[in-house]
């Protein structure tokens, strides 16, 4: 039997809406007159699942699950981690660094620019952001480690 | 009659101060700027810059982020033209003629006609926007738990019909968004539901870090700079003018684009996207050379851009007059106004006459400035078109990040932006629309209130929705809906929305 993509697609939520009603277990449903807080994730779980199921029902027609392009797998992976690493950074570091270190490394790690313009195209970034939202539109920014 | 013209007049009174029209300015400029980049629309745009409103009071703020949103169906054009790529999903059918028409020498005249077409249209929507919310939002008042539930309802059946990819997909995505709705404190019971002892999940999920993520940081995921590449070319200004000819050909497109797209805009959806395909389809079907189309027929500009720029200003009637969201820009532009402490519906227009009716006559005005903008500057916007995307998108995510965080200066909140970065670049893999998944997050907390005091009201019986007329007719719309979808489904018909897929498909 060949994998199609909506197998898999249908798979991963109905996957998904076990997990749900797994750690739901305590929400109480309640009565139709009394209607309790679990009612309506159990409800839109279930809906969920339903349309799962009908998904892998006719998951026949979608494409073969091999066809799918993931060339763009590799960027797609770097941007998350750079950006991840720079969220696990940011309240420490603060605006400034932290906005430098991450415009610089997406140029310099995902598109081999060469490193002194991406320094310098970072910093110039960062400043320019840090004069609109922190000064212009007086948004407080992380200070972080610097004092400003 | 009197009473739309007096609330006009004072609409004008909010509109025309200076510091009101520098915001529709700022709106309108970034709107076009946001339409015209591939990767970022109307949606994440507005979220993105949704935190910068945060100092203004709630017209200049709502004024700002509307302008951007039909702002960027004007920019749009821009880039389908002159490039065949659609700066924003809307402009997908102005690629094919419009490009067509630049290949051939004529990209000023279709920018021009383009421009003067969606200003004609947005004007038109703008009107019937006037006449129509108001006695709209009377109306409304006498809407009660059990309408609101059977409306939101049909808001998402319809969403679901409308939408390019299946029914069941899209009705799968509203029912992971109504779930996602659930997540923080039951405001009727206190219970934490899905919180995992995070403090910041009490409140629930945000609306901004969930749009940045699906659409922003989804969309950079799956776009390497590679793939983007453009060379462009300015028109020159002398050749913005459309000939006598041209003119003539574009006069009634626009017509039929402006009636059209406004009556789609009030139905929930991705409105503007859809009329402008129906538009498209319209004007080939009438014209009387239907082979031009595709090679540069002056009506498969005017009358897609039109529909699709009076269909982002019907959005706004059920919008302002039910307080209810058509798509997710909207959504996040009523999230806008609640933030501000304005709760849009029918209570609106009498609670905060100079919001509501600044707001309308700043669209007026906004359609005049982007008129201005577009023509004489478009020379100007398109050097932003030469910016190499490489550098473009760490600023894009660097905007992002400032975005979600100023919302609610919460890194849990930038987490959950990252988190739905992934997800949405595996929905785009898989063929899954996240559009559904943000409006039912948007009306989970309304609909499952309504729902449960229905219930209430009616101690448990489910018939309350089938005993008020105005609920009982909204659900009969809704099955009417699901039967046209199953009958489409069951007969393998190949329908206006598969076509549509289609059109989407074969331009991306």
């Amino acid at each position: 039997m060949i994998i199609r993509t909506d197998h898999v697609a249908g798979g991963a939520f109905l996957a998904l809406g076990v997990l749900v009603f797994a750690i739901s277990g305590d929400l109480p449903f309640g009565t139709l007159s009394a209607p309790g807080a679990g009612m309506m994730p159990k409800l839109m779980t279930g809906l969920m699942m339903a349309f799962a199921l009908l998904i892998i029902a006719a998951g026949a027609e979608s494409k073969p699950f091999k066809s799918l392009d993931w060339s763009d797998r590799g960027h797609a992976a770097l941007l998350v981690l750079i950006t991840g690493t720079a969220v696990a950074l940011y309240q420490t570091l603060g605006f400034l660094i932290t906005m430098s270190l991450l415009v610089f490394t997406l140029l310099v790690v995902v598109e081999r620019r060469h490193v002194l313009r991406a320094a310098a195209y970072g910093v110039a970034l960062t400043v320019f952001a840090y004069w609109l939202f922190g000064i212009a539109l007086k948004a407080p920014l992380e200070h972080g480690l610097l004092w400003f | 009659m009197e009473t739309v013209f007096d609330s006009l007049v004072l609409g004008f009174s909010v509109a025309l101060r200076p510091d009101i029209l520098w915001f529709a300015f700022l709106g309108c400029l970034v709107g076009t700027l946001v339409g015209m980049l591939p990767g970022i629309g109307p949606l994440a745009g507005i979220s993105i810059l949704l935190p910068l409103t945060f100092g203004l009071d709630a017209t200049k703020a709502i004024v700002m982020l509307a302008g951007i949103y039909y702002g960027s169906q004007y920019g749009g054009s821009t880039t389908s033209i002159l490039l065949r790529i659609p700066g924003e999903a809307a402009s997908v059918m102005t690629c094919i003629d419009g490009n067509a028409m630049a290949k051939k020498g004529r990209a000023g005249a279709a920018l021009c006609i383009a421009a003067v077409g969606s200003f004609i249209a947005g004007t038109f929507g703008v009107l019937m926007l006037t006449l129509i919310a108001p006695p709209l939002a009377i109306f409304a008042l006498r809407f009660g738990p059990p309408e609101y539930t059977a409306l939101l309802t049909l808001g998402l059946i319809f969403l679901a019909y409308m939408s390019t990819t299946s029914l069941v997909r899209t009705l799968l995505m509203a029912a992971l968004g109504l779930l996602l709705g659930t997540i923080g404190i039951d405001v009727m019971t206190g219970h934490f539901r899905f919180s995992f002892n995070i403090p910041e999940l009490g409140d629930g999920i945000g609306i901004v870090p969930v749009a940045v993520g699906l659409f922003g940081l989804g969309e950079l995921l799956a776009t390497p700079s590679h793939q983007v590449v453009g060379d462009v070319k300015s028109p020159r200004l002398r050749e913005l003018l459309p000939t006598r000819e041209e003119w003539r050909q574009s006069a009634m497109p626009i017509a039929r684009g402006s009636v059209l797209g406004f009556l789609i805009g009030i139905i929930p959806g991705s409105a503007h996207i859809i009329a402008s395909f129906l538009s498209y389809a319209v004007e080939r079907r009438v014209s009387k050379h239907p082979e031009e189309f595709g090679k540069g027929a002056v009506a498969g500009v005017a009358g897609p851009e039109s529909a699709n720029n009076s269909a982002s200003t019907g959005a706004f009637v059920p919008m302002l007059a039910l307080g209810i969201p058509t798509g997710p820009v909207t959504a996040v532009l009523i999230a806008a106004l609640l933030i501000h402490g304005i709760p849009p519906g029918p209570t609106l227009v009498n609670d905060h006459p100079d919001v509501f009716w600044g707001f309308v006559a700043s669209m007026y005005v906004g359609n005049l400035m982007l008129l201005a903008l577009n023509l004489p500057l478009v020379g100007v916007f398109v050097n932003l078109l030469r910016v190499p995307y490489a550098y473009l998108y760490p600023l894009i995510i660097m905007f992002c990040l400032i975005g979600v965080y100023e919302v609610n200066h919460s890194i849990v909140d930038v987490w959950i932006m990252l988190i739905m970065g992934v997800i949405g670049y595996g929905l785009k893999k898989f063929g899954f629309d996240p559009a559904p998944l943000v409006l039912g997050l948007v009306i989970a907390p309304i609909l499952e209130m309504s729902l449960r005091q229905s219930l209430i009201m009616s101690d448990g019986h489910w018939l309350i929705f089938l005993q008020r007329p105005i609920a009982l007719t909204l659900l009969v719309i809704c099955v009417g809906l699901l039967v046209l979808s199953a009958t489409s489904f069951v007969l393998h018909r190949r329908d206006w929305r598969a076509k549509l897929a289609a059109a989407e498909t074969s331009e991306s």
